[in-house]
């Protein structure tokens, strides 16, 4: 079933489109990979499907109610200023307000999901670290774990494994393929690092040069010469 | 210790101005929080000088249609009010508005808004010489003229912040430190900030009008740079911030009390003496921090 649909749709800054006549769909329950070179437009795809950038032509659809199953986004951690004094938990927490009205405040059954989705990625423990004083693979797994305390149909990921070694990265994708293959949770991530797709990832979508294009993971490495790389 | 007890007593003279500075000192380091953590420190100085531009306009406003009369009167003080949320808030906004289209040049806009706030408070002062002196002490934001019936105001006002303050904090925070966030959850981002900069810009107009804005601008951040430094969670940041202005605004009034100085600086100087005691206290709680293997 198709939770997701773009159709011709157009997406830039300002007056300038950056990607146009994108079609694409995403199934529920698929593991999908935004790839490209630099500068082609996966952040740019990823931020109209999530609702940061309005497209310029076309329509995104969603087969779900946003207000009822809000999307799980994790941003490049770089977004995110470490002058807020906020512990990991009050982080992670912060994902359960997408559930919640104005004139609600988290309570006993948010402080759980949030408790659940730090145990989830494995840190129930630093819950009470300032959130500041984390590493590069501590905070993209507390956004992930703060994600999934909105208790997402879809998580969208802005390259979650940029800048943080390797044994991070294999937690950090060990995590997202158990989401995926046991709760049937649907991913949607913008990675360079090819590597850590193989055996997990089968489709991929190609940015380049203003298009978007759908194919098969080493269909898509071998027509845009990648396999040299790794 | 006697200046203390003497100040506490019931039928003190000046209790209405002790409450109106315990009251500035508490709450406006509320918003003061979101001053700094959304690094709109430069804010906090152009805003409280907007502010002193509204009631300078908004008192030569109504001279020039009243024609001249004595100033002082409850017109005057509403006129004030008035003029001050006025500009604050539509400085604001303004300010808002243009960082949304791009954050550069902030500091310069802000800058310039401090620089022309400033300018026109005085050319409006000197188009109304007649009250110049009455304004100028308005302006100064005159705590010890404060009366039982402008506290209660403030402190009505004040309490409002506060409760919208707590009861939306969340939302606060989250469009505060991931703006992003809140917009994929499907927050109405822009009805939010614009709520929090009303929140500020109201403080701010009747700190202004009750205490001035050196010490508004004072209370607006040195407990909250304080407080930043020995909190971990934004609850207890903003908790910790509200205590540090209000016991600094007491000591302060009780300070100036005892050896006979001006009230607002020497609240602000011991504000900022709490700000330097805190800073240096964790400069030395670092460098004596056992360094990880």
């Amino acid at each position: 079933m198709c939770l997701l649909r773009l159709r011709d749709v157009s997406l830039g800054y300002g007056n300038r489109p950056v990607l146009e006549h994108v079609n694409l769909e995403l199934a529920r329950g698929e593991f999908l990979a935004l790839l490209g070179p630099n500068g082609a437009g996966k952040t740019t795809l990823l931020r109209g499907i999530v609702g940061l950038l309005a497209p310029m032509a076309g329509s995104i659809e969603y087969d779900l109610d946003r207000r009822a199953s809000p999307l799980g986004y994790v941003p490049q951690r770089e977004t995110l200023d470490p002058a807020f004094p906020l512990t990991v938990f009050e982080v992670v927490l912060m994902g359960t307000y997408a559930r919640l009205p104005a004139w609600r405040r988290a309570g006993a059954h948010q402080h759980r999901v949030a408790r659940h989705a730090l145990e989830l990625v494995g840190l129930p423990a630093l819950a009470d670290q300032r959130f500041a004083d984390l590493s590069g693979g501590q905070t993209q797994r507390v956004l992930i774990a703060r994600a999934l305390a909105a208790e997402p149909s879809l998580l969208v990921l802005d390259e979650p494994t940029a800048g943080i070694d390797a044994d991070a990265t294999a937690a950090i994708m060990g995590v997202l393929t158990r989401l995926n293959r046991e709760d049937g949770l649907t991913v949607l991530l913008v990675t360079h690092q090819v590597r850590v797709l193989q055996g997990i990832v089968k489709s991929v979508i190609w940015v380049q040069d203003g298009r978007a294009v759908r194919g098969g993971l080493e269909d898509m490495l071998a027509r845009h010469a990648v396999a040299a790389v790794l | 210790m006697s200046t203390v007890l003497e100040v506490l007593q019931p039928g003190f003279i000046l209790r209405d101005a002790l409450v109106a500075s315990v009251l500035v000192g508490l709450v406006c380091p509320l918003v003061g929080v979101y001053f700094v953590l959304r690094r709109m420190i430069f804010l906090g100085v152009a805003l409280p000088q907007l502010s002193a531009a509204g009631i300078a306009f908004s008192l030569l406003m109504h001279r020039t249609v009243a024609g001249p009369h004595p100033h002082g009167g409850p017109t005057d003080a509403m006129m004030a009010r008035l003029g001050a949320m006025t500009f604050t808030l539509g400085g604001i906004f303004l300010l808002a508005l243009l960082e949304r289209r791009g954050r550069e040049f902030v500091e310069a806009r802000i800058g310039m808004t401090y620089a022309i706030a400033g300018a026109l408070t005085i050319l409006f002062l000197a188009a109304d010489p007649w009250g110049e002196a009455h304004i100028v002490n308005l302006l100064k934001g005159e705590l010890l003229a404060a009366t039982e019936t402008s506290v209660a105001f403030l402190a009505a006002v004040l309490c409002a912040v506060v409760i919208a303050l707590l009861a939306f904090q969340k939302e606060f925070l989250l469009v505060s430190f991931d703006h992003d966030l809140a917009v994929v959850f499907g927050k109405r981002t822009t009805v939010w900030d614009a709520l929090l900069y009303l929140l500020c810009g109201v403080t701010i107009s009747f700190g202004v009008l009750a205490a001035g804005p050196l010490v508004t601008f004072g209370f607006l951040l040195a407990p909250p740079l304080a407080a930043r430094q020995m909190t971990r969670r934004m609850l207890t940041f903003s908790a910790v911030s509200s205590a540090i202005g209000g016991v600094t605004a007491f000591v302060g009034f009780c300070a100036a009390y005892r050896y006979d100085l001006p009230l607002g600086p020497t609240e602000v100087a011991v504000s900022a003496a709490v700000l330097l005691v805190v800073s240096v206290g964790d400069r030395l709680r670092r460098a004596l921090a056992p360094q990880p293997a």
